[in-house]
């Protein structure tokens, strides 16, 4: 006899489904409190996501950067097809890997996934992801020459059996990182965090008499998908291309993007084909992380307020050549992807401005500038600073771009009394930069004008990450293309704009970081709006 | 006796003490516009009259207001200019590059509280052991000055790097500010707020010089008009940590009254959490358009720096200013009687964050509001009495809350109306316990140790449904539940926290630097407490450290030894971190050096004793009212016959099981099955949550 499965009423599933967002909260607040890597704890650089029991994603953390979009139901559904079957798992097991093509791209990012059982019985997944403090190799940046220089690899392995620590494992790792007590300890708080996930679930379940979580899964899931595919069919079906150049190396080896953004129906399709080859710098990025930066602006644009589950992404399919720039396989670097991913979604506005000009913005500064200052002090002691510096946001469709703010990623910038007081170097000036917002009826966001001098006494090594030094940042709509940057050093000297330098006493050096692009016609600007931006010096008399 | 002044949007607050008998007067009156203190005035007056007293029977007015809060959300403060380092005249602007939504690409972010035509930059620099590496040009700064003199400015916020370990350029400023332009207010960045983070510190300090003008003419008139009437005794007003300071402490750090008023909740709540011997409580403040909660664990509340004032958008972290000052830790949500239910997008009932607030507010309050809010629910659920809303002074529409409920929920979703109100309030309590669950994780701490004190209009409604979902052991709905903060105003210490920061490894610290600076801020304190005439052998004094592992870039609070401080002081420190980090982190390591980042020296009075009076055993009628008819979830479907009791006719050492609904004025208290109600012996009503 079947069984008739009855669905959950509205105001049972809405209080289901918030108690689902606040378990995978709560762990995210654990994984927060007893990580200790700076980058987990500030940048939020995580994502904790509770699947089914075929890897489906229920609910998301809410506080996340875009990269982990749609990573670990991924990574989750690879498991169990090619290495966990599902009678392989046990309660208690903790399978971890920060293989860049099942994880998010690069191998700092660690993933660990643990099976629910309820009952004795599989019902389902938790997974967090998180940005490691190092796992070895080169120095981060762009730098690496292979994948293999940029640290240890770690196929999916059971980190811990049924409830039993795997020491090899943990072993190896603390014999191959620098800080093992920092990243062993932040591996630790994730598993902390899948295992308070674990056990508010089975709170849960036993409350509310249930013993699984598909038939839950499934109502969420198809809700979210029904949403998200409303909004996609809302826009003209067609096919939207777009291209968009960066600068690469910013010299020899520049880079082209080309989408094809293809609506049709309630489904939408990003095909990258076009998109350079591989690069030499490691700005290489893998399926899974291009899915991410590209899944994110469709995301911003269709359906910013539906939760983050498989539904939201099922009508969202994004294909790119194997071996290109954005479709990365072995063995090229992969370090600064964020790089490549940062520029995702102006070629994905781009595209969609021509389908829904009302629901997107202009393109970013972006990506973020990334800065690694690593030398001694007078006194010989050691530091590795690191520090992001963000261009201006681009415009809306009714409103200008905000001055100098992180997109699509999110990071803070260090204080200046803080960098002083951590680097032998002197900011001399932080301040917006005129004009280098795109024109338009409403106006990029500026960029900004960030300088420091190097008043100690050693030479400092530096890792620069920059983009728009030679491209701009579009305008949308018929709005203008914001200022591009520059990085200048003084003395004047030949500087890569990525890559490893030296910065040695005395110089100073200038970074200009791009403005936003336009949205609209420049003569349909409100007059009253230029005669503010002349009179706060946002734009020349 | 003492009286407590609260000054909320709607209506102004009076809470009178007789510490000799212990008897608590209560008085309410209507805020009045545009000078509130014409309702103090009225307020007093009434209050006074009521109770046949005379002004020379009152000692002390502790007032509390939020006028400085709303002069920044509504941007009514003095224009004001900001001198800064030249080229960093931006850094208001730019401030820490951080989207607070992730989502919304429209997002929009706060004004800067100075426009950029009034942000000026002056030669100088010091590097960050504060020596000089450019000297302040004086010229260029008097004409600088001048300049924005002619301006008509009314205020000027002076922030310099590094000014926090040596102030004397920023002093020279605002030295030539005082002598040459007497008329112009000056705040300076290490004064306001000598902390490291120049963006943060110079928020503060332009918020700070934006709101001095209006709330210096403010309290120079309520002292006056105060006076005029006869009243010669101490005037102390609420601050933001829970503590009060003196009317020269609020004019000279106006930004220090920012959140004043949910301050004094918690403070009560202590209060009654001392009458009760309860040390660990969670505070849970519910209103028309939000819902609040804090934590208190040993009678203290939990105090953080992480504070932003008017928020772009109120329930987003990130969207607002930032001001480093100490505030009582709490967490809000959009989620109050006014709050409105609807079906979303996905199909699914949703509640708040936007309110119907009092106009056109809720659908029963028949004035002409139409979507279906909390406040309609509860009616719907018998919860509250049409005929006894506000004790009587507003009439409830049950028909127009079901019409509401009918057209906006129940028909969408194909449920009924009664069905449609029990998810309302479920939603409501669910979302609040969510809130609350997380915060008090965040912290390292267990929500079942906590018993919860609810007040507020709409407090007592959701409380029992919130404890239950927290796993509370008992809840408390205390007496004068309507006008708590005025009464948390009366028992809170008259307090002043000296800052300075002083970034260095525990092994590498210049000790006798950090002793005369300790010695100095105590000093500092003990003349602040000198003047507002407390007996200083009564006071008490704190040092604080914010420290962290060096290289990280979070601080937490650790209390340092008292006495002389010295290399043989770091085992003891360490010690000290160690404890708090684990009991934060879950664990620590002990490889790293540690740092401390700011120090902090409270000096306070001591804290008011309050006795209230024991209530009488015996009454003359009873407070049996009879029953109505009540859903409860647990219950099923049906409504029950619940009794009803008056609240003022219930004696102490009565006592009864839910279900139970307690009537009182302000608000209505909902006790669900499985508990178990008395009155203590001051007539709070204590529950004890049977599971």
């Amino acid at each position: 006899m079947q069984v008739v499965e009855k669905k959950y009423d509205s105001i049972t599933l809405s209080i289901l489904w918030s108690r689902l967002i606040s378990i995978v909260d709560e762990a995210g607040t654990t994984l927060q409190r007893t990580s200790f890597s700076t980058v987990t704890r500030e940048s939020n650089d995580f994502a904790v996501v509770l699947m089914d029991s075929s890897g489906r994603s229920l609910a998301q953390s809410s506080i996340s950067v875009p990269s982990f979009l749609g990573v670990l139901p991924m990574l989750t559904q690879a498991l169990l097809k090619d290495y966990f079957p599902p009678k392989d798992w046990q309660e208690g097991d903790v399978v971890m890997t920060n293989d860049p093509w099942l994880c998010a791209g690069h191998k700092p990012d660690i993933g660990l996934v643990s099976p629910i059982f309820f009952q004795e019985k599989l019902i389902g997944f938790i997974g967090t992801i998180a940005h490691s403090p190092d796992m070895g190799g080169a120095l981060w940046g762009a730098g690496a020459r292979d994948l293999y220089e940029e640290g240890l690899m770690v196929p999916p392995t059971k980190l811990r059996i049924a409830g039993k620590p795997n020491q090899m494992l943990f072993n190896l790792i603390e014999a191959n990182v620098r800080a093992p007590h920092q990243t062993l300890g932040d591996i630790r708080a994730q598993i902390a965090a899948n295992d308070q996930g674990i056990k508010s679930l089975t709170q849960l379940l036993i409350e509310n008499k249930m013993n699984e979580i598909d038939r839950l899964g499934e109502q969420i899931i198809d809700a979210s998908e029904k949403a998200m595919r409303e909004a996609i069919a809302e826009a003209p079906d067609g096919i939207y291309p777009y291209e968009y150049e960066a600068d690469g190396d910013g010299k020899l080896e520049p880079v082209k993007f080309v989408a094809t953004v293809k609506i049709q129906g309630d489904e939408i399709h990003i095909d990258y084909t076009g998109t350079s080859g591989p690069h030499s710098l490691g700005i290489n990025a893998v399926l899974n992380y291009t899915y991410a930066y590209t899944a994110y602006p469709v995301k911003c644009t269709f359906s910013p307020s539906v939760p983050n589950n498989e539904g939201a992404f099922r009508p969202i399919k994004v294909t790119a050549p194997e071996g290109c720039l954005v479709n990365a396989q072995k063995p090229v670097p992969l370090g600064a992807r964020n790089i490549t991913g940062n520029m995702l979604h102006s070629v994905v506005f781009g595209a969609l401005a021509q389908a829904v000009p009302d629901k997107v913005q202009a393109d970013c500064g972006s990506a973020c500038w990334c800065i690694v200052l690593n030398g001694m002090h007078d006194d010989g002691r050691e530091f590795v600073e690191y520090f992001f510096l963000n261009g201006g946001y681009g415009a809306r469709p009714d409103q200008d771009g905000v001055h100098v703010l992180s997109f699509p990623t999110n990071v803070a910038n260090v204080p200046i009394e803080v960098l002083e007081n951590d680097t032998p170097v002197l900011v001399t000036r932080k301040s917006l930069a005129p004009n280098s917002g795109g024109d338009g009826q409403y106006r990029g966001g500026l960029g900004q004008v960030f300088s420091i001098k190097h008043i100690g006494q050693k030479p400092i090594n530096i890792s620069i990450l920059t983009e728009k030094t030679q491209t701009e940042a579009h305008g949308i709509c018929g709005g203008e293309n914001g200022a591009r940057g520059s990085i200048e050093i003084i003395p004047e000297r030949p500087l890569a704009p990525k890559g490893l330098d030296k910065f040695y006493p005395g110089e100073e050096l200038i970074f200009t970081l791009p403005g936003g692009g336009g949205y609209g016609p420049k003569a349909k600007r409100d007059p009253a709006l230029t005669i503010r931006d002349k009179a706060l010096g946002y734009i020349s008399e | 006796m003492k009286l407590g002044i609260d000054i909320g949007g709607t209506f102004t607050d009076l809470v009178l003490l007789d510490e000799q008998s212990g008897k608590l007067q209560f008085g309410k009156t209507l805020t009045t516009y545009p000078d509130p203190t014409d309702g103090i005035i009225k307020g007093i007056q009434e209050l006074i009259q009521n109770f046949e007293l005379s002004l020379e029977d009152l000692d002390s007015i502790v007032h509390g207001t939020t006028l400085v809060t709303n002069a920044v959300i509504e941007r009514k403060g003095a224009k004001t200019a900001l001198i800064t380092t030249a080229g960093f005249e931006d850094v208001l602007e730019i401030g820490r590059e951080l989207r607070y939504d992730i989502y919304d690409i429209s997002l929009r972010v706060p004004t800067p509280l100075v426009p950029r035509n009034l942000r000026v930059g002056v030669p100088e620099r010091l590097d960050k052991t504060g020596q000089v590496l450019q000297a302040l040009d004086t010229k260029a700064m008097k004409e600088i000055v001048g300049r924005l003199a002619e301006q008509e400015v009314d205020s000027i916020a002076v922030s310099f790097l590094h000014s926090f370990t040596n102030p004397a350029h920023e002093k020279r400023v605002g030295d030539y500010i005082a002598e040459h332009y007497p008329d112009i207010y000056c705040s300076l960045s290490s004064e306001i707020m000598p902390e490291i983070r120049e963006y943060e510190r110079t928020s503060a300090t332009a918020m700070n010089a934006y709101v001095q003008p209006i709330t210096d003419d403010y309290l120079k008139r309520l002292e006056k008009n105060i006076r005029n009437m006869g009243f010669d005794g101490i005037i102390n007003i609420m601050i933001s940590s829970g503590k009060l300071t003196t009317i020269e402490g609020a004019r000279k750090t106006p930004i220090q009254l920012l959140e004043s008023g949910p301050a004094g909740g918690t403070m009560a709540s202590i209060f009654f959490g001392k009458l009760m011997d309860k040390p660990d409580l969670l505070a849970f403040d519910m209103g028309g358009t939000t819902a609040k909660a804090s934590l208190v664990s040993q009678y203290e509340p939990e105090i953080t720096n992480q504070f932003e004032a008017a928020r772009v958008m109120r329930f987003k972290k990130g969207s607002g200013l930032p001001v480093r000052i100490p505030v009582i830790d709490m967490i809000e949500i959009g989620a109050g009687g006014g709050s409105i239910a609807r079906v979303n997008h996905l199909g699914l009932l949703t509640v708040g964050p936007d309110s119907a607030s009092s106009q056109p507010g809720p659908a029963c309050y028949g004035r002409g509001g139409e979507l279906p809010t909390v406040t309609d629910a509860d009616l719907i659920l018998g919860y509250l009495n049409e005929d006894y809303f506000l004790g009587g002074n507003m009439v409830l529409r049950r028909d127009l809350a079901e019409k509401a409920m009918e057209e906006h929920i129940a028909r969408p979703l194909g449920i009924s109306v009664e069905e449609a109100a029990m998810g309302i309030h479920r939603i409501v309590n669910e979302n609040m316990a969510n809130a609350a669950r997380v915060h008090i994780l965040e912290k390292g701490l267990d929500p079942r140790r906590y018993s919860m004190i609810a007040f507020g209009g709409a407090g007592p409604v959701h409380a029992f449904g919130v404890a239950r979902l927290l796993g509370s052991p008992q809840m408390v709905i205390p007496l004068g539940a309507g006008v708590t903060s005025a009464l948390g105003f009366l028992v809170s210490p008259i307090a002043s926290e000296r800052i300075s920061s002083y970034v260095c490894r525990l092994e590498e610290m210049d000790w006798n630097r950090v002793n005369e600076m300790l010695e100095r801020m105590e000093q500092e304190g003990l003349a602040f407490l000198e003047r507002a005439d407390i007996d200083l052998s009564t006071a008490k004094i704190e040092r604080i450290a914010d420290m962290r592992y060096a290289g990280q870039g979070h601080e937490i609070t650790i209390r340092m030894p008292m006495g002389k401080l010295g290399p043989n002081s770091i085992p003891s420190i360490q010690e000290r971190f160690l404890k708090e980090y684990e009991l934060r982190y879950n664990r620590s390591l002990v490889d790293i050096g540690m740092e401390t980042v700011t120090w902090r020296v409270i000096v306070s009075g001591p804290t008011p004793a309050l006795n209230p009076q024991l209530a009488g055993k015996t009454g003359q009628r009873a407070a049996y009212k009879g029953t109505r008819k009540v859903l409860f979830e647990s219950l099923g479907t049906k409504a029950i016959d619940c009794p009803v009791y008056d609240r003022y006719l219930l004696k102490a050492g009565d006592s009864f099981s839910g279900p139970a609904i307690i009537e009182e004025t302000e608000s209505t208290s909902i006790i669900g099955p499985n508990s178990q109600v008395r009155l203590d012996q001051y007539k709070n009503i204590v529950i004890d949550m049977q599971v």
